[in-house]
């Protein structure tokens, strides 16, 4: 029988379990449940581990893998053999841990948010229903510290990013990408469609826990005004 | 015990190992380029390898001691001067109070380390002390280095009258070691390595490639043969590393350096080994490397000799600093 998964190495301190190039959130699941497990039974030299759509990265300490298990002559050789062990464990549990539901505010006046309802034949507040109707799932968080990559959107209102992209997108902003969607925490360059900002820090670096947001996690958004906007502001 | 900068250098600020642990939130490593030079400027003068250092490219700050210190100057590509008179590398130095350090450039290499004894003092954000440029956050004030900063040190003056070399250094041997020769970068291959056409895996490895001037901390962009994938492939978002070599769509490479994002989409082709990013932290503008394909058990065995050649180090030069200090 062929595994529904591969392990390979990304380099000689770190390996990659994929489950394919999808965005599928029975994967996503799978692999948020993995990251959990190894982060709560850890292997001796394990460092850390990175959920994405459908793969987590095991980082680990070569010398102190190699120390540990002194019979092994090879530490990504153990790793995968560790991985494939505890993984069948991961896909046989049918209990996930239920992740809570964030709600953001959002003030949708994007610069590209004519550009998205134009492209759909909708108007600006037929996007912001649509959009706001659905909840997303984070399925990662890169790029940048604290930048949620969610979905998915919505086809009504799926939209490419921008062929140039901004050399600066306001830190805040929520923009939309095919089907992803996600708000920019930094002041950064950046390509998504930009339909709205909101007035929360998601990621603040002066908090103990400085991301709002972990991997796993729901999120609504609900639209406000001027007024409440200003009100929350936060920048 | 304060060193005050004089004069700003293009990019100066305090490193350190790097931040472990928050990558799944997008908050990837840092910390020096050279981890090796970066350590072993500790180990002269007497710390730990977990102690803050500054971190200089050239041009490098102008600094004026305003107290006695005991410092070291690590990395490649620089020439120091205290008072005007030369002071060597690699070596431990007694700096006496009022003088000032000044670098200028000297042969290949483009960073250099400046570990004092007992550390500077700098703000540790989630468990390290490098500086995050992009949050603002670690280091000194989570940004560069500007003239009228003062560095602070924890406490200890040590007893050293005027400006002096102490006696133990890093060989050229060990130096060699990590940095020669300075164009032959081994790699392994890494998840998206059979993507490449076969063709263009032979031009990987036969052809060189030169440092672009779009490389910074945070990758290099290499110049050189166009290389291509067999199939088009449209890949998800996965986790890269310091070392990962993406292939962009143009046909071009570029590896990911210390302070890289935490994800990537372009395919990874292959991976610097660890014990090679030392001297891929030195390189300079439009320098060119060669690259040279090992297995992974060798890059594993490589990985523990250098881990061990550094316990030797840290080892020697915490007995040398007991001897001459009596402790």
């Amino acid at each position: 029988m062929t595994k529904p998964y591969t392990i390979t190495p990304i380099n000689e301190g770190a390996g990659l379990i994929s489950f394919g190039q999808v965005i599928d959130e029975t994967i996503n699941r799978k692999i948020m449940a993995l990251h959990q497990l190894i982060n709560a039974r850890p292997f001796g030299g394990f460092v850390e581990s990175v959920p994405a759509y459908s793969s987590l990265a095991i980082f680990y300490n070569t010398f102190e893998v190699l120390q540990i298990n002194s019979a092994r002559n090879s530490a990504f050789d153990y790793v995968k053999a560790h991985i494939e062990n505890i993984l069948s464990d991961v896909i046989l549990d049918g209990a996930q841990k239920k992740n809570k539901i964030i709600e953001i505010p959002i003030l949708y006046d994007g610069e590209d948010l004519e550009f998205v309802a134009n492209q759909h034949q909708l108007s600006n507040d037929e996007v912001i229903a649509i959009h706001t109707s659905m909840t997303y799932r984070i399925f990662m968080i890169g790029f940048l510290p604290g930048f949620p990559y969610m979905g998915s959107v919505d086809e009504r209102i799926a939209t490419s990013r921008k062929s140039s992209p901004r050399t600066s997108v306001p830190a805040g902003s929520l923009g939309i990408a095919g089907v992803q969607t996600g708000i920019y925490p930094q002041p950064s360059p950046g390509g998504w469609q930009l339909i709205g900002r909101t007035p929360l820090k998601i990621f603040d670096q002066q908090k103990p826990s400085p991301c709002l947001f972990s991997p796993g996690d729901a999120v609504r958004f609900f639209a406000i005004d001027q007024n409440e906007f200003e009100k929350l502001n936060e920048y | 015990m304060s060193i005050k900068i004089i004069k700003p250098g293009l990019l100066a600020t305090l490193v350190d190992e790097g931040r472990v642990g928050f990558r799944n939130i997008g908050i990837g490593p840092g910390g020096a380029m050279d981890s090796f030079a970066m350590k072993v400027a500790n180990y002269l003068v007497g710390n730990g390898e977990k102690a803050a250092v500054m971190e200089m490219h050239f041009p490098a700050p102008e600094m004026l001691f305003q107290n006695v210190h005991l410092i070291c100057v690590t990395g490649k590509g620089f020439e120091i001067f205290v008072d005007d008179k030369t002071i060597p590398l690699w070596k431990p130095i007694a700096v006496e109070k009022g003088s000032i350090i000044k670098f200028t450039k000297s042969g290949s290499g483009s960073r250099a380390y400046l570990a004092v004894h007992n550390g500077w003092k700098a703000h540790e954000w989630l468990g390290s002390f490098s500086t995050h440029l992009g949050v603002k956050a670690g280091g000194y004030l989570g940004r560069a280095l500007q003239k009228e900063d003062v560095l602070e040190t924890a406490t200890n003056e040590l007893a050293v009258n005027g400006t002096k070399t102490l006696p133990w250094r890093i060989s050229k041997n060990e130096l060699d070691a990590i940095y020669s020769p300075p164009d032959e970068i081994r790699i392994i291959n890494s998840i998206e390595a059979d993507l490449l056409l076969s063709e263009s895996r032979k031009k990987l490895l036969s052809s060189n490639f030169s440092v672009t001037h779009q490389s910074n901390r945070m990758a290099y962009r290499l110049e050189g043969e166009k290389l291509f994938l067999s199939r088009p492939v449209e890949l998800v978002s996965s986790a890269v590393d310091f070392g990962t070599i993406q292939l962009l769509p143009d046909g071009n490479l570029i590896i990911l350096m210390a302070d890289h994002q935490t994800t990537g989409g372009y395919p990874q082709i292959a991976s610097v080994i660890k014990a090679d990013l030392p001297k891929l932290a030195q390189l300079n503008l439009s320098d060119k490397i060669n690259f040279k394909m090992i297995p992974l058990s060798e890059a594993e065995s490589i990985l523990l000799s250098k881990e061990k050649q550094l316990a030797e180090l840290k080892h020697i030069c915490v007995r040398q600093f007991n001897q001459y200090f009596g402790s």
